[in-house]
Formats: structure tokens, C-alpha cells, sequence
């Protein structure tokens, strides 16, 4: 190895506190991207593989638009001529006793060998028995279910031939292979039927079709055929926006990471500008410095990057348990397998390290190369550079700004523009806060000066003298604090949002039945309409549907009842309109409004189960169920229009002043409940929606904490480098009279004071970027309107957050004060 | 007569301070000869460190030429200027300026490296040649201030350049061992028949040298002997 290279790597091993200190920076860096990453590609993974897996061989399904297929088709099919084969599915989740999901298919096991062959390859549990007669009880015996091998192992356990569900326990007959990963149950579809109570219907039928036009001839009104790629798409679009957003945090974390390596290499150029004076003097010329340099920051880089990698690793096997149940709450079933480890992860880890050390290290390096020698050599660096930098940087933060402004004023413009518009924003501020620090500094040191002595006072000039290494660490630190505060406002706001949105349309007393299963049956609502003294029942049912291709929710209400107990928040109008959608007419959601561009008083049509349907669209109101977008109709049109009779939940609403109030309530529960249909309260429902938002947000909130963990080894570093660069002025300091306590007080003050400065600006930066994420972000990706909510909370934490990494960042700088004595710090290093 | 090895001609240089140009060299002329040892005697800010970075290529004139060995220094370029101090000059500064990280062997052999003659038994014998031998290993931290600018005299001596710029040498040493210092980086330029300037602001330091320049207020205003200084 070249001597000038070992003169820069040598301070690795010297200042082995600091080195230490940037390795965790970077790896908590990477291993947030890594972690992210992986977990958002293995479920996307995992979901792309399930729906190939049961795609099996067909090419195309046939189903309802919304709710399940009449069986009486399936005789129509087999006679059709473009049809080579079919099987009907019962296509369901099946919830476990202990809470879990899984997913089940209703086959049958004669017409489905020759779209999914591998499923009937069969291991029974009883291997003495013949064959067929375990195929025969599989047939005949109502519980009976076969389990996919990873399913059966899980439960190998437990009790190995019986699956515990909440439709009571399943009997398991033997196992399948399922090179998917995802759990799933296979029933005779005939069981399946009567384990749903779906006599005589099928979810849908799968096809391997010979003639597709021929078929789409004849089965093209009232039906939806899609092919298996259409399929695999409609499912990939209900994930758009929820990947986007996974992508956009690990973005912000490789960010923050960058942001930490920038703040690190120019902590190293700082300390190795003299080392190049003397080797440029010496007659090295730039490439060789830069080479130097660059091994530095790679070794840092390789390093922190595996250990960001394996770090990454430990973190996938919580995301991604998260991410599953995540899009199992919000969007379909997935429980994706967990990420394996391969050395791969390594190499990607130091790639990524090496990466962000090089982006982060292109301008230290730059300033590096650019190092006037004469000046180096001299000591004559300081404070009028910064200063003429930091006005350099203002320059360009304001001029990046403006770009971000015009982003963000865009009429439709496609979300990643809005992610550029929210990066520049955090650069561009970044950028403006050595400026911020100037303009600051004489009211901060009046204030410092007022409250402390000496050591104050010297401290905050040593804030405003060394502009260029505090400048961009609090910069850092403000962009670690601005994202949580923003981060948790916006949250916040979401949440309070939902909480307004269920309090105007979850009034009810009690709901009876689960939103997402359709298992309250008919004759039930009728039998809570024949109570008397029950203000409302009203009969909800929720389904899924196609729109221009591409997924939406249908929802059948009753426009009396709601116009009665409900007070939705409409974006045009009020109550008033309910009286269009009891004639007939639709009323759309925010989301699908903004996404197909429809407003109130345009028309759309629904493809219903005799053939395409028109509907006026009364008006828009704001709704959080689905950023899909979600159409709305009274019941009797949903029927007309659909077919499908079935409720996912019947709403209960009583008048409060109704004496026999609390009589009516025990009355519906009892009956309820003698049916075996759940019961939930107003309040319950709103609690349980809130509880899944809370769990959909601790992916952000955890990537939050990793901004905030990665902020705290940002300034440590910082601190730390700026005092083994001035440990000599220390050394003079104590030398002059000043006492040991005094040296430790000032480091403290320091570190204090650019944790303070660093959490006021990011209070404004934390707001806006607040608003930035509600008004443009979320609008564009989920297109949906949040409301935003002030709360005192995110600056507190971030507040304390702040003081206690100042504190704790200063605290092994002043132990090293008290350690080392005035001499060595003040003879040449 | 032996040949010039450094001529300066009308060399101005300003340096900006509070946005108004305060020249640091005025129009200051120099001729040196290869193998003389010159004094270049003048007080605090007088211009002799602004002089010895235009000679050594580091900094360059606002106005005015500098030839090193018939050549025009700002015709080399940066790879010329570059070359110019690996291979030609020997560089000694009053702080030692020696890189912390690397031990006194390293600091050494670094010289050679660059100069592209990797001997590491050349490097060993320089530091033999200044009395530091079984101090090799040992980093610039652990050695005394005279040990280091010993150091840094092997580092400048090593590659045998034919000029060595010496900003105060003894500058930042006590008497006793600048004197050593001195006696040995003039013994050392004599053999070699090395060209070695050096700044300074004292009489001591002008003893040894065959020459003396005298700066003032960046100029070289008059040519004494040593007889001549103020005391």
C-alpha cells in the first residue's frame, strides 16, 4: 500500500471512537434501506408468486362483477366450445383460533388436476389406508381440509390432524406442496360451499380457453373475464401507491444515510486538509490525495455496509411480518415467507455503503481536491470561508427551493414529482441553515451569554467559528428531527382524519357481522326490522369490482337510515344528497373521484350483471376505506344493478332518547349472538379501525426511530470530530486558567446548543414538511384529503429526542476532557 | 561561476483581505546559484513564506515570472509544478508539518515514494544521517520537537533534491538544538552540493549560510553579509 494512502487510513485505527462512531452511522444508513427494501420486494415477491402459483394453468377467470357466480353456469360452460377446461373455486380466508389468516380454496379435486396439477400430489396423513379411500374421505367428510407442507409443519406440533379455526376445527387429511410460501387450505368445494354458506354459487371459475374472442362473444355481458396477465395487473394496481409509499421511506432513509456519510467525509476532510498541504508540498498531486481519501471513505463505506447489511437482515424478519399483516388489513391476504439469508445481502449492503459513502464524499472530496495548499499549510482556514460558503449554499438552497416550489405547483403531476418536490425541499433547507446559524448567532449568543458565563460565550462562538463542520452537522440532525416531527404530524393528522370520518359515518349503536366477511345472512336484517323501537337497520355491504379495469369498491347502504344517523362530510352539498342516490344515483368518495377525474353530476358506468349500467353521480364525500375509490348506492339499486343480496353488516341505530334503549340493545345482542354473528359497539368498530391504522403505520414509525438512531450517531460524530480537532485549543483553554469543569461545560454547551438549534429549525421544517406529505404526497398517492391537525406532541418528543442525543453525543467528548491532560492536548499531534 | 538554479523577475503577489488587495511581494528580484546556501533574512510578514510557496510552485505570482533550473515554473503546469517538488525540492517548515499517522521511517520513505525511488534502506540511512537511528517506528507524537525536525530534514535530504526551501527552521526550537539543526541541514547541503535557502528572522541562522538576503516589506532590498545584520 502507497504511504499517502497508510497517512489516511491510519486515522481509522487512531481515532478508532469516531470511526466507530460513522461505521454505525452508515450501517444504521443502510440497514434501513436494506431492511426496507427487502421486506417491500419479499412480500411483493411472495404476493406475485401466490397469485402464479394458483393461477396454475388457466388462462383466463370468469367471474360475477361483484359477488359470487350462480352454479348453474358451470353446465353453460362445459358445453361451450372455446372452452378446453374449467374449475370452479370457493376462493376465501379461513381465520385460525389464534388470530392468524390463511388462505382457502374450494376445489373440485377431478376438474382442478388439470389446471393446478401439483396442488393434488397428495401425502396423506394415514399412509396405511388406500388411496382412495382417503380421497373418498376427503370427499365425504365435511371438516375435511388438505394443508400445504409449510402449514403442516407449523401445526406438526400442535395437533397434527386437526386445524383449529374460528368456523370451528377442520380435519386434516393429508398435505400438498406449495412452492408459493403462503399457507393455504384445500377443501372439496362442495364442504366449501357449506363451510360459507354459499349453496349454489362459486366465487369464480377457472379457464384454459382455446378460443378467447369466441368465448368473450358469449360471456362478455354480465360477467368479468379477465385473462391471467389482467389478473396478476389488477392485483399489482392495488398495490401502487402502498409500494410507492415503501419505496419513498426507504428513500428517505438512504437519504438520511447519504446526508450522515456527506456529514462524516467532511468531518475527514476537515481533519485531513493540512495532511494534503503537507503532501501536496511534498509533491503528491491531487490523484494521489484523492485516492487516499477515497479508500478512506470506501473502507468506511465496505465496512459499514455489511455490517448495514446484516443489521438489515434482523430488521427484515419484523418488516416484513409487518408488511404482510400490513396488506392483508388494507388490501387482500398475504402472508409473505420470511427473507432468507444469502451472502448476497452482504455484498448489496457494502455495495450500498460504498455507494452512499461515494455520494456523500463527491463534495467533501471536491472541497478536498480544491484545498488551497499555501492556506492549508498556514492554519488560515476558518471562519471567513465558511461564512463565504455558507452564503454559497444558501444560494443554491434557495435557488433548489424554488425548483421544488414549481414542482409542487404542477397541476397533476404524477407523485414521484411531488417525492422530488418533498427531497428538494429537505436539501434545499438543508442547505440554508449555515446562513440560518449566522443570522442566529448574535441573538443565540446574547441569550447563552445572558444565562451562563464564560464558558457559554465561548461556546457559541465556537458554534459560528467552525460554520463549516457545526453548519452541516446540525443540518443533519435538523433533517433527522424535521422528518419525525413531520412524519409524526402527519400521522397524526391521518389519524385524527379518521377519527372525524368514523364519527360521521360510524354512528351507530352496534354493528353486527365483520366489514370484511359477507356473512350476516338475509332474513336476520329482516328479523331486526320487525323490532319495535329501532330508530335504523341498516344492511351494508361492501364488494370489490372492476372500473376501466382497474380495482374499486361497491358499497350498497340505505339512504334513508344514513340520511337519518349519518352526517357525511361531503365535498359539494349535504344531506340533501341522499335524495338523488335514493332515486337511483351513486355517490363517490374523494379517492375515486380524484383518480378517474369524475365530479358531481358526470355519469359512470358499471359493468352489472346485466351487462354495463349508468349511474348519475350525485355528489363526492370524504371517505378513508380505500384510496381505490369507492361508489355508493342504496341497496335496491345495488341489487337491481348486481344481483347480490348478501350483507357484510347490519348497523343498529336507536334514538337517544328512546326509553327502552338500553332493553333494544341487549335484545339485538342476544339474538345476534344466539346466531353466532359478532357484535361490536360503535365505539369497538372505531377502536378496531384505529387499531389497524396504528399497526399499518409502524413500518413509518419504525422507519422514524432508525432517522432518529441514525441522527444520533450523526452528531455524536460531529462532536466528537470537533473536539479532537480543537483538543490543542482545549489544552490552551485549561493552560489559561479555564478548569477542567469548565473545558467539560463548554463541550456540553455545544453539543446543547446545536441540538437546540438543530430542533428549532426543524420545528418549521418538521411543519412544513408536515404539510407537504398531507397536501401533496398523500393526495397524490392515495388521493385522498387529510385534514391537518396541530398537536404539541411530535415537537415534545422530538424536542427531548433532540436534548437527550445532544447529551448523550456530548457525554464521551467530556470524558475525554476529564481524561486527558492539559499537555498532550496542547503539544502537536 | 555555477549556473542559476532560481531566478525571480518583478514577482508581485496580493492577497485579498476585507475586499482590498494587500501585496505581500513587491516587484522583488532573485538569482541563486546551484550549491550556495542563502539566508533569507526579514522580519514577520515581511514576504519570505509568500516567496518560498512561488518558488516551490504551491502558490503562483499576481504578476512576474519565477525560472527553477532555465524553466518557467508557470509553463510547467500543475503535473510540471507536481514533478518539480517530488523530484527537485525539499521542503522544511518551522511546525515540521510531518503526517501524524505515519511513524518517522514513513514519513520518510513517503519522500522516496513519490519521488519514485521506493528504498526503504535510503530512507533508513537518512534517518542514520540525522541521529535518529532506533527511532524509525516511532510516530511524530513521540518524538521531541528537535527529533522531528529532524525528521523532516531526512524527508526533505532523501531523495537528494537540488533545492531545499527551509521556512524558519530553527524557528520553533531552543537554541541549543537549532543550532544542531542547522549545522547538520548545512553540512548535509554542502556535501551534496545542494542549493538550500532559508527563511528566518534571526542572526543565529545566518551564520551558516554563504549568502544573505534581506527582506523588507516585500522586497529584496539589499545583499549583506552576516557581519551586517542588526543584532
Amino acid at each position: 500500500m502507497k504511504v499517502v494512502t497508510k497517512s489516511f487510513l491510519r486515522y481509522l485505527p487512531r481515532r478508532l471512537s469516531l470511526s466507530f462512531l460513522q461505521l454505525i452511522g452508515v450501517a444504521c444508513g443502510v440497514a434501513a434501506v436494506v431492511g426496507m427494501t427487502l421486506s417491500a420486494q419479499t412480500a411483493l415477491k411472495s404476493f406475485s408468486h401466490t397469485i402464479e402459483f394458483l393461477k396454475g394453468k388457466s388462462t383466463h377467470s370468469i367471474q360475477r362483477p361483484i359477488g359470487p357466480m350462480e352454479e348453474e353456469f358451470l353446465t353453460k360452460l362445459v358445453q361451450d366450445p372455446a372452452v378446453e377446461r374449467f374449475s370452479p373455486v370457493i376462493d376465501r380466508q379461513l381465520r385460525l383460533e389464534n388470530g392468524e389468516s390463511v388462505h382457502l380454496l374450494g376445489i373440485d379435486p377431478f376438474l382442478d388436476r388439470s389446471i393446478r396439477p401439483e396442488i393434488l400430489k397428495i401425502e396423506f396423513l394415514e399412509k396405511e389406508i388406500d388411496p382412495l379411500k382417503n380421497i373418498l374421505s376427503f370427499l365425504t367428510d365435511e371438516k375435511a381440509v388438505l394443508v400445504d407442507h409449510h402449514l403442516k409443519k407449523e401445526f406438526e406440533t400442535r395437533s397434527p390432524s386437526v386445524l383449529k379455526t374460528e368456523k370451528g376445527p377442520l380435519h386434516i387429511k393429508g398435505s400438498f406442496p406449495n412452492p408459493s410460501g403462503e399457507f393455504l387450505v384445500l377443501m372439496d368445494i362442495g364442504q366449501a360451499q357449506e363451510l360459507y354458506q354459499l349453496h349454489g354459487y362459486v366465487d369464480r371459475v377457472d379457464l384454459i380457453l382455446k378460443d378467447e374472442s369466441d368465448f368473450l362473444s358469449r360471456w362478455g355481458k354480465g360477467f368479468f373475464i379477465q385473462s391471467s396477465r389482467q389478473r396478476r395487473e389488477t392485483f399489482s394496481g392495488m398495490l401502487q401507491a402502498f409500494r410507492l409509499n415503501l419505496e419513498a421511506l426507504s428513500l428517505l432513509a438512504l437519504f438520511v444515510g447519504v446526508f450522515l456519510i456527506y456529514n462524516t467525509a467532511m468531518f475527514a476532510v476537515v481533519s485531513r486538509r493540512r495532511d494534503a498541504g503537507i503532501l501536496r508540498s511534498l509533491g503528491a498531486n491531487r490523484l494521489e490525495i484523492i485516492s487516499a481519501f477515497l479508500s478512506e471513505i470506501l473502507i468506511l463505506g465496505i465496512l459499514g455496509g455489511a455490517l448495514g447489511g446484516l443489521l438489515g437482515f434482523l430488521l427484515t424478519r419484523i418488516l416484513t411480518d409487518l408488511l404482510g399483516s400490513s396488506i392483508s388489513n388494507l388490501y387482500f391476504f398475504l402472508k409473505p415467507e420470511p427473507v432468507s439469508w444469502s451472502q448476497w445481502i452482504l455484498v448489496i449492503g457494502m455495495g450500498l455503503g460504498c455507494g452512499a459513502s461515494l455520494l456523500g464524499g463527491i463534495f467533501p472530496l471536491g472541497e478536498l481536491i480544491r484545498t488551497d495548499p499555501v492556506k492549508a499549510l498556514s492554519g488560515r482556514i476558518a471562519a471567513p470561508e465558511g461564512i463565504r460558503k455558507a452564503k454559497r449554499a444558501a444560494l443554491g438552497g434557495v435557488i433548489i427551493l424554488f425548483i421544488s416550489f414549481i414542482l409542487f405547483l404542477l397541476p397533476n403531476a404524477y407523485v414521484y414529482v411531488g417525492f422530488a418536490g418533498v427531497f428538494g425541499f429537505i436539501l434545499g433547507v438543508s442547505l440554508l441553515t449555515g446562513m440560518i446559524l449566522l443570522i442566529l448567532h448574535p441573538l443565540i449568543r446574547k441569550i447563552f451569554g445572558r444565562i451562563g458565563g464564560l464558558s457559554e460565550k465561548v461556546a457559541t462562538g465556537n458554534i459560528r467559528q467552525n460554520l463549516g463542520r457545526t453548519g452541516v452537522a446540525i443540518a443533519a440532525f435538523m433533517v433527522s428531527l424535521s422528518m419525525s416531527i413531520g412524519l409524526s404530524l402527519m400521522i397524526g393528522s391521518f389519524r385524527q382524519s379518521l377519527i372525524w370520518w368514523m364519527n360521521t359515518q360510524i354512528r351507530g349503536d352496534l354493528y353486527i357481522g365483520k366489514i370484511d366477511e359477507a356473512e350476516v345472512p338475509e332474513d336476520f336484517f329482516e328479523e331486526m326490522k320487525k323490532i319495535n323501537g329501532i330508530g335504523g337497520v341498516h344492511p351494508f355491504r361492501n364488494a370489490q369490482t372492476l372500473y376501466q379495469n382497474t380495482s374499486i369498491n361497491v358499497s350498497a347502504v340505505d339512504a334513508s337510515v344514513l340520511q337519518k344517523y349519518a352526517r357525511f362530510g361531503w365535498l359539494n352539498g349535504g344531506d340533501e344528497n341522499w335524495e338523488g342516490v335514493k332515486q337511483g344515483g351513486v355517490i363517490i368518495s374523494e379517492s375515486f373521484s380524484r383518480r378517474f377525474k369524475i365530479k358531481a353530476g358526470e355519469t359512470i358506468t358499471l359493468e352489472g350483471i346485466r351487462g354495463p349500467e349508468t349511474f348519475r353521480v350525485v355528489a363526492v364525500f370524504y371517505d378513508y376505506t380505500t384510496e381505490h375509490g369507492l361508489v355508493m348506492m342504496n341497496r335496491t339499486t345495488y341489487i337491481h344493478t348486481f344481483g347480490d343480496r348478501k350483507l357484510n353488516n347490519i348497523g343498529i341505530f336507536i334514538d337517544p332518547d328512546e326509553p327502552r334503549r338500553e332493553e333494544l340493545l341487549r335484545e339485538v345482542r342476544r339474538k345476534a349472538e344466539a346466531r353466532g354473528l359478532p357484535v361490536l359497539t360503535g365505539s369497538q368498530l372505531h377502536k378496531n379501525i384505529l387499531d389497524v391504522f396504528d399497526h399499518t403505520f409502524t413500518i413509518t414509525r419504525s422507519m422514524r426511530a432508525i432517522a432518529i438512531i441514525v441522527a444520533f450517531f450523526g452528531i455524536a460524530g460531529a462532536l466528537l470530530t470537533l473536539f479532537i480537532e480543537r483538543s490543542r485549543e482545549f489544552g490552551i483553554y485549561r493552560a489559561l486558567g479555564f478548569s477542567t469543569g469548565q473545558v467539560a461545560r463548554m463541550t456540553l454547551i455545544e453539543g446543547i446548543e446545536m441540538g437546540l438549534i438543530s430542533f428549532l429549525l426543524s420545528m418549521c421544517v418538521g411543519t412544513v414538511l408536515a404539510l407537504l406529505l398531507i397536501k401533496v404526497i398523500n393526495l397524490r398517492s392515495f388521493h385522498w384529503t387529510i385534514f391537518y391537525f396541530p398537536a404539541l406532541q411530535p415537537y415534545l418528543i422530538t424536542g427531548i429526542t433532540a436534548i437527550l442525543a445532544s447529551l448523550g453525543a456530548a457525554a464521551y467528548p467530556i470524558w475525554r476532557v476529564f481524561r486527558t491532560y492539559p499537555q498532550i492536548q496542547i503539544r502537536e499531534e | 561561476m555555477s549556473e542559476i538554479i532560481i531566478r525571480a523577475i518583478d514577482l508581485w503577489k496580493g492577497y485579498k483581505v476585507d475586499g482590498s488587495v494587500t501585496p505581500a511581494l513587491r516587484g522583488t528580484n532573485l538569482e541563486i546559484r546551484r550549491g550556495e546556501i542563502v539566508a533569507l533574512f526579514g522580519k514577520s510578514g515581511s514576504g519570505k513564506s509568500t516567496l518560498f510557496n512561488l518558488i516551490a510552485g504551491l502558490d503562483r505570482p499576481t504578476k512576474g515570472r519565477i525560472e527553477v533550473d532555465g524553466q518557467d515554473l508557470e509553463g510547467l503546469g500543475d503535473r510540471g509544478r507536481t514533478n518539480f517538488r517530488r523530484l527537485k525540492l525539499g521542503f522544511i517548515f518551522q511546525f515540521f508539518n510531518l503526517l501524524p499517522t505515519l511513524t518517522a521511517f514513513e514519513n520518510v520513505f513517503l519522500s522516496l515514494e513519490l519521488a519514485n525511488q521506493p528504498k526503504p534502506d535510503l530512507a533508513l540511512k537518512a534517518l542514520k544521517e540525522v541521529g535518529l537511528e532506533g527511532k524509525e517506528h516511532r510516530f511524530p507524537n513521540e518524538l521531541s520537537g528537535g527529533e522531528q525536525q529532524r525528521v523532516a530534514i531526512a524527508r526533505a535530504i532523501v531523495k537528494r533534491p537540488s533545492l531545499i526551501l527551509a521556512d524558519e527552521p530553527t524557528g520553533n526550537l531552543d537554541t541549543l538544538t537549532g543550532n544542531h539543526i542547522l549545522e547538520l541541514l548545512t553540512r548535509r547541503c554542502h556535501e551534496d552540493g545542494t542549493t538550500l535557502i532559508m527563511a528566518t528572522h534571526t542572526r543565529l541562522t545566518c551564520r551558516n549560510a554563504t549568502r544573505v538576503l534581506r527582506m523588507v516589506d516585500g522586497t529584496i532590498s539589499e545583499e549583506t553579509s552576516n557581519e551586517e545584520l542588526p543584532h
